[in-house]
């Protein structure tokens, strides 16, 4: 007998959940084929690692951008393995609760349901992040107050008003911390004349990143390829450049946020400043983007205890109670 | 005669009850399940996957984790 699963399908990172047993597999949402032959020959971390890295007839990729599928195929033999790895079989057919951003659309949904029945679930579910990572964060939105949660994740920012178990007000922007690294990438090529890649542009982000100053600041050396010359070149970068590059990524983020509290109902929206907005999401681990968040919103911001498996948490939650919480998934009838 | 209306009186009546019971359980079952969808998000409810995954292990041997 399968045991149920859910999974966080982010377009960073995948977690899955297994009900009875907790988080069984967290690792980079990555796959890397063989050009010829289509061949899988790594998935997850070891994939990560051969981004950017790879001979001609090897490439690596994300299957999922802005949390949407852009390559259905190379999706469905992702989730086919990862449900292997987890023990499912063609004899095992597990029920499946999928987290996916709210914004996407009637035929990304098919997609990514259709993905998981062919992978091997008997019965495949979604539900939005934000309400999942509310769950995750532990938040009390059993009661009738206002909860509020800003997931940022690596292609989307969600912000939700939850209250009563259901979303009050939801604002999501396809925009996230993988749009962090390439500014950060575009501002090197641009002002530094420098060829960086992806990997490198996070750990850039990761090392002097901030969204507000900070008290312990340093200086970063990055190695790229001169654009000129060609010639493997080293640059400074300050964080004040970072703060520079990034920031119509964070405006954006946070014109989101507050279209999101504009929205909220009088009542809910009370409840804000004694209780603050939660951050969940790899995203909300940048430097500073709760302070400046709280700053431009006067609201305050609490960063989550779990900010990575807080949305995992939330979908495992719904599939330890399957039938008392199905009237969350998307399209039920509530 | 009188049997028959006495009949009757009582199958209408049974009707009746039996109709009436059945409105009253129409509403029953969207209180029931929003109660059971309320106690089902409750904190004490959480605490089970909460504590499950705690203690859950961050990869600490892979030193160049990319988040979100």
């Amino acid at each position: 007998m399968a045991r149920d699963l859910a999974i966080d399908l982010g377009t960073a990172n995948t977690l899955v959940y297994m009900k009875g047993k907790g988080i069984v597999l967290n690792e980079p949402s990555v796959i890397a084929l063989n050009r010829q032959t289509g061949e899988v020959l790594a998935t997850g971390r070891e994939a990560w690692q051969m981004i950017g890295r790879t001979p001609g007839y090897i490439v690596a990729v994300r299957p999922l951008r802005g949390g949407a599928i852009t390559d259905f195929e190379i999706t469905e033999r992702m989730i086919r393995l990862l449900l292997q790895r987890v023990g499912v079989s063609r004899f095992t057919r597990p029920k499946v609760v999928i987290c996916v951003p709210s914004a996407i659309t009637e035929v990304e949904r098919r997609a990514v349901t259709d993905a998981a029945r062919r992978a091997g679930a008997a019965d495949a579910q979604l539900i939005e992040q934000p309400m999942a990572a509310a769950i995750g964060a532990d938040l009390p939105i059993d009661e009738p107050i206002g909860n509020m949660v800003i997931d940022i994740g690596g292609g989307t920012s969600e912000t939700a008003v939850i209250s009563l178990g259901g979303i009050v007000a939801l604002e999501a922007v396809r925009v996230g911390s993988f749009d962090i690294d390439a500014s950060i990438q575009a501002y090197v090529r641009r002002e530094h004349g420098i060829a960086i890649g992806e990997r490198t542009a996070e750990e850039v982000k990761v090392a002097i990143g901030s969204a507000a100053e900070t008290e312990d600041e340093s200086q970063a050396e990055v190695r790229g390829r001169d654009l000129m010359t060609g010639l493997p070149k080293t640059v400074v970068l300050t964080p004040e450049e970072i703060r520079f590059a990034i920031d119509d990524v964070i405006s954006s983020i946070i014109a989101s946020v507050v279209r999101c509290l504009a929205k909220a109902p009088p009542e809910l929206a009370q409840d804000f400043l004694v209780r603050g907005m939660y951050l969940v999401g790899g995203g909300g681990l940048l430097r500073g983007l709760a302070q400046r968040i709280e700053k431009e919103t006067q609201v305050p911001v609490r960063m989550s205890n779990m900010p990575l498996e807080a949305v995992v948490m939330g979908a495992g939650h719904c599939i330890e109670h399957y039938d008392a919480l199905k009237g969350m998934f998307m399209g039920a009838r509530r | 005669m009188i049997y028959v209306v006495v009949a009757v009186a009582v199958t209408i009546v049974i009707v009746i009850g039996v109709i009436l019971s059945k409105g009253g359980s129409r509403q029953e079952p969207g209180v029931v399940s929003f109660r059971k969808h309320i106690d089902a998000l409750s904190p004490e409810s959480r605490r089970e996957v909460m504590d499950r995954v705690r203690p859950a292990p961050r990869d600490d041997d892979f030193d160049e984790k990319p988040k979100g």
